[in-house]
C-alpha cells in the first residue's frame, strides 16, 4: 500500500471506531425512548421496529396519575438538592483550608479523605442502617441527606481542592495587601475564580446522590418517602411488567442526569487528572 | 499572610473542621462500628444483641454460601475489569485523534456512567428479554442463533450481568486515560514519525510508558469499586432464582443483613471484603509500585 493509501485506511478505521463508540453508548437510550412513546400492541411488536407507528404519551400519562412516580421525583430532587447544599459548603471550606492555610496535620488530612473515597456503600451502609435506627431517625429524609452527604463529601472535597489549587494564590495576596480583609479577598476575589469549578462540582455530586439505590433501598421503608431508583425498581415487581410504563419512567429519570451533564461535560476531561469520579 | 501564624493556623483548623467532622461521623465511625457489630449476634430490627466474639467468622469459614460468593465475586471482578481496560483503553486511543464531531461522539460515550443503575438494568433486561428482547431478535434474524437465548436464566446471567456492567462503566477508563493522553506531548510523536515508528510501534514506545501511571490507579480503583460492586449485580439478579448465580460477596451480605435478618453476619460480610480488599491493595502495591512512580 502507498503510505495515501495506508493513511486513507486508517481514517476510515478511526470513523468506524467512533461510530461504533457512539452507537453502542446511544442505541440503548434511543430503544428506551421509542418503546417509552409506543401503545402496549406495538411495545410487543413482532419483528419490533424502531419508530412508533402511532406515538402516544399514553405511558408518562399513566406513570402519572397510577403510580407515586411524581412523589418519588419531588423527593429524589428534594434529598440530592440538600446533599448538595451541605456537601458544597462543607466541601468548599474544607478546599479552601487544605490549599490555602498551613497546619499540622493537613497533609493526613487530604490523605484521609482520598481514603474515605475509596471505601464502598456496602460497607458503610450496614452499620449505618443499625445506627441510625439507634439514633432514631429511621425512615426519615434526614438520614438520606446525612448518608449521602458519606460518599459525596469525600469526591467533593478532592475535586475542589484540584479546582483550588488552580486559582494563583496571588490574587488574594494582592487583594489583602490593598487592604481588604480576608472575607473580602474570598468574596470578590476567589468565589468569582472558583465559580465554574463549584458548579461543576455541585453538579457531579447531584449526580451521584440523583443516581443513589442502595441507601435509600435499605434506610427508607415508607414508600411516600422512596426516591426514583428505588420507587421505579418497585413498578418491576408488578406480576406482569409493563414495559412501556417501566420505559418512560427511564427517560423521565435519566433525563436531568444527562442534561447537567451535558451542562459541565467539558470540564470533566480536563478536571480528571487530580479530581476523578466514582462508582 | 504569614504575619501572624497561629490564628491563621486556627482559621485552617476551623475550616476543614467540620468537613473532617462529618468524614469521621459518617464514613470513619461505621467502618469501625462494623467491626463491633461483626463480633455480635444481632437481629437487623430489634435492639437485642448479643457478644459471640469470633463465631460469625468462624461460621463463614464453613459456610459453602460464602466461598461460592467469594468465588462468583472473583469471576465478576476479573472479566469486568479485563475489559473494561482494554475497551476504555482503545475507546481513549480512538476519541483522542481529531476527527468531526469529536466533542459530541465524547459526551455520548460517557453517557452510560452518568445514568442511574436502576435506568441501566431495565433497559438490559428489556434489550435482553427472552421473547420480546431486541438483542435475540436481531441474533435470530443474523442466523447466529436459531432459538431464542434466555440471557438472564441461570447459564447466561453471569454473562449478561457482564456485559451490562462493562457497558456502564469502562466510559471511567476511557475518561481518565484520556485525560492523561491529552498531556503527551505531541512532539515525542512527531520525532518517532520521523524516524519511521509505524503506529503500534508509537503505542508502545510512546504512549504506553506515559499511561502506565494512570493505568496503575485506574485499575486499583475498579477493582475495589467491582469487587464492592452492589447496585448492579443486586438489580440484575435480585439474590434469587437465577440471581443465585450471581450472589457475590456484596449481595450476599446485604441478603443476611437484609432478608435473615443477621446484622452480624452481615458486617463480619462487610469486614472480610474489606480485609481482602486491604491485602490484595498491598500486594498490588508491592508487585507494581514502579508503575505508579510515573503518575
Amino acid at each position: 500500500m502507498t503510505p495515501r493509501a495506508r493513511r486513507a485506511a486508517g481514517r476510515a478505521l478511526l470513523y468506524v471506531g467512533a461510530v461504533v463508540l457512539v452507537f453502542q453508548a446511544a442505541f440503548p437510550f434511543l430503544w428506551m425512548a421509542s418503546t417509552s412513546m409506543k401503545p402496549p400492541i406495538e411495545v410487543f411488536a413482532d419483528p419490533p421496529y424502531f419508530v412508533p407507528k402511532a406515538p402516544t404519551w399514553e405511558n408518562f400519562v399513566r406513570l402519572f396519575t397510577s403510580t407515586n412516580f411524581l412523589i418519588y421525583f419531588r423527593n429524589s430532587l428534594t434529598v440530592a438538592g440538600l446533599a448538595v447544599l451541605l456537601t458544597m459548603v462543607v466541601g468548599a471550606a474544607g478546599a479552601y483550608s487544605l490549599t490555602r492555610y498551613r497546619y499540622p496535620g493537613r497533609e493526613q488530612i487530604a490523605t484521609l479523605i482520598l481514603c474515605t473515597y475509596m471505601f464502598a456503600p456496602i460497607m458503610i451502609v450496614i452499620p449505618f442502617f443499625i445506627l441510625v435506627k439507634k439514633v432514631g431517625i429511621e425512615n426519615t429524609h434526614l438520614a438520606l441527606v446525612l448518608a449521602f452527604a458519606s460518599f459525596c463529601l469525600p469526591f467533593a472535597l478532592w475535586l475542589l481542592r484540584a479546582f483550588f489549587e488552580t486559582i494563583p494564590i496571588e490574587l488574594e495576596e494582592a487583594a489583602l495587601v490593598d487592604g481588604a480583609d480576608r472575607l473580602r479577598a474570598v468574596v470578590y476575589v476567589v468565589i468569582p475564580l472558583a465559580l465554574p469549578g463549584v458548579i461543576a462540582t455541585s453538579i457531579f455530586t447531584f449526580i451521584l446522590a440523583w443516581n443513589d439505590y442502595i441507601f435509600t433501598r435499605i434506610l427508607i421503608s415508607a414508600d411516600e418517602l422512596k426516591t426514583l431508583p428505588v420507587g421505579v425498581q418497585d413498578l418491576f415487581h408488578s406480576a406482569l411488567i409493563d414495559w412501556g410504563l417501566i420505559m418512560a419512567a427511564g427517560v423521565l429519570i435519566t433525563v436531568p442526569a444527562l442534561a447537567f451533564f451535558m451542562a459541565v461535560q467539558r470540564h470533566l476531561v480536563a478536571g480528571w487528572g487530580s479530581g476523578g469520579l466514582k462508582g | 499572610m504569614r504575619r501572624r501564624p497561629i490564628a491563621q493556623q486556627a482559621i485552617g483548623f476551623l475550616t476543614i473542621a467540620p468537613g473532617l467532622f462529618l468524614i469521621l461521623a459518617l464514613t470513619i465511625y461505621p467502618v469501625g462500628y462494623s467491626v463491633w457489630l461483626s463480633l455480635l449476634e444481632k437481629h437487623s430490627f430489634f435492639p437485642e444483641q448479643r457478644f459471640i466474639g469470633l463465631d460469625n467468622y468462624i461460621y463463614l469459614w464453613g459456610d459453602a454460601e460464602f466461598w461460592q460468593s467469594l468465588w462468583y465475586g472473583v469471576v465478576y471482578s476479573f472479566w469486568t475489569i479485563t475489559l473494561q481496560i482494554l475497551l476504555g483503553v482503545a475507546a481513549a486511543l480512538i476519541l483522542h485523534e481529531s476527527f468531526l464531531g469529536r466533542n459530541l461522539a465524547r459526551g455520548i460515550v460517557l453517557f452510560p456512567y452518568m445514568i442511574p443503575t436502576i435506568v441501566a438494568v431495565i433497559l438490559w433486561k428489556w434489550l435482553l428479554n427472552d421473547t420480546y428482547g431486541l438483542l435475540n431478535y436481531a441474533l435470530m434474524a443474523l442466523g447466529i442463533i436459531r432459538d431464542p437465548i434466555s440471557w438472564l436464566g441461570a447459564d447466561h446471567i453471569m454473562l449478561s450481568l457482564i456485559i451490562v456492567s462493562v457497558w456502564q462503566f469502562f466510559p471511567f477508563v476511557l475518561l481518565a486515560v484520556l485525560a492523561r493522553l491529552q498531556t503527551i506531548p505531541l512532539e515525542l510523536y512527531e520525532a518517532a514519525k520521523v524516524d519511521g515508528a509505524s503506529a503500534i510501534r508509537r503505542f508502545l514506545h510512546v504512549t504506553l510508558p506515559h499511561i502506565r501511571g494512570i493505568l496503575f490507579v485506574v485499575i486499583l480503583l475498579r477493582s475495589i469499586w467491582m469487587f464492592t460492586k452492589f447496585d448492579t449485580v443486586w438489580l440484575m439478579g435480585e439474590g434469587a432464582g437465577a440471581g443465585r448465580f450471581i450472589r457475590t460477596l456484596p449481595v450476599y451480605a446485604y441478603m443476611r443483613t437484609l432478608t435473615y435478618y443477621q446484622a452480624g453476619l452481615g458486617a463480619a460480610l462487610a469486614v472480610v471484603m474489606f480485609g481482602i480488599l486491604m491485602v490484595s491493595t498491598v500486594i498490588y502495591f508491592g508487585l507494581f509500585r514502579r508503575e505508579a512512580d510515573i503518575g
